[in-house]
């Protein structure tokens, strides 16, 4: 299905970016596995990739920072020559309320989660520009909901779903299709981190200990809606958030563990 | 005190805004009172500073400061033993 493509995916050596890794693999694409922390997770997510039978290549880089984003593109340029997906994975941000937030870790947010988005994508289309490519960015329900200690996170996210909508317009003719993402609590050990400071540190529990499906959504859950987004089947899928919360956005209330 | 040693204590006071005297052999990042986001800007300043690379797997293996110089130390002497 995607044999022969080749698949960038920031901030994949765990969590929701590997599950995307191994997904965009076992359908036949090479993948870069983009890390910024985690030498040792990556090159295993990398040896999971080869072991799906396709190439992977393992790249360092803070997208946060423009240098290394260039740096990491050349490198893509020089490998593989072109760019079929490019998955806009990598994310950051500290559990702190409003009031609590400095410029430090709001710039270090909004550079990793927002402004990466804008800066790969301008070096992908380079790469991709006359054959046509498929751009998804992972995005998340705080962009428009208030999660406790999600301030930053959560606008960097709002920003995240507006660039998506003008990336594909922008994009739309040149056969490149701009699409996001947004999920609930996904199980990663991110996503637990992030519940159990945010309660520590802010005594706030986080809101979803389940959703109306029965359980919270899965990084497989996430991988396999990206997979179908770069499908030439969802060719005509342009500037979409699609919500991956097993109904959690449409209920007014916590859920338990019970459930609703 | 290394040049490496007093590079690192630099790039730490900037960031973290501590006070140099906290930095003794037994200081943990705790003492410093560094959040995750620091420590994370102090490893990737210095990774730059150096040319090397600190992944998080060896950081978190960090008991206190001593411990911080001498794996920096380390990954600078192995860099100049491959140059």
């Amino acid at each position: 299905m995607l044999k022969g493509k080749v698949a960038l995916v920031t901030g994949s050596s765990r969590g929701i970016g590997r599950a995307i890794a191994l997904k965009l693999a076992e359908q036949g694409a090479d993948v870069i596995v983009n890390f910024f922390r985690r030498r040792q997770a990556a090159e295993q997510t990398a040896k999971d990739v080869e072991g799906l039978g396709v190439t992977a290549k393992v790249i360092k880089a803070n997208v946060g920072d423009p240098e290394k984003v260039d740096e990491m593109f050349d490198i893509i340029g020089s490998s593989f020559g072109r760019l079929d997906i490019f998955i806009n994975n990598a994310a950051s941000g500290l559990p702190r309320s409003a009031l609590d937030l400095d410029t430090k870790g709001w710039d270090w947010t909004m550079d990793i989660n927002a402004k990466a988005f804008l800066l790969c994508t301008q070096r992908a289309v380079k790469l991709m520009e006359g054959r046509g490519g498929k751009i998804v960015t992972v995005s998340s329900l705080g962009s428009h909901l208030v999660l406790p200690g999600y301030t930053a996170i959560g606008v960097s996210k709002a920003a995240l779903e507006a660039l998506t909508r003008y990336l594909a317009i922008e994009l739309a003719a040149k056969g490149i299709c701009v699409n996001a993402v947004a999920a609930s609590l996904v199980t990663t050990e991110a996503g637990v981190l992030y519940a159990r400071l945010a309660k520590e540190q802010l005594g706030e529990a986080f809101p979803w200990q389940t959703t109306p499906a029965g359980r919270l959504v899965a990084p497989e859950d996430i991988a396999n809606v990206v997979a179908f987004l770069c499908s030439e089947e969802a060719f005509m899928i342009r500037g979409q958030i699609i919500i991956i919360d097993g109904g959690t956005s449409l209920v007014p209330f916590s859920l338990t563990s019970k459930g609703g | 005190m290394s040049a490496v040693e007093e590079t690192i204590k630099d790039i730490i006071v900037k960031i973290v805004h501590c006070d140099r005297e906290v930095l003794t052999p037994t200081a943990t990042f705790k003492d410093m009172k560094a959040d995750s986001l620091d420590m994370v800007q102090v490893l990737v300043a210095l990774e730059d500073e150096f040319g090397i690379e600190i992944p998080d797997e060896d950081a978190q293996k960090f008991q206190n400061f001593s411990d911080f110089i001498a794996y920096v130390e380390a990954r600078v002497a192995e860099k100049k033993g491959n140059a």
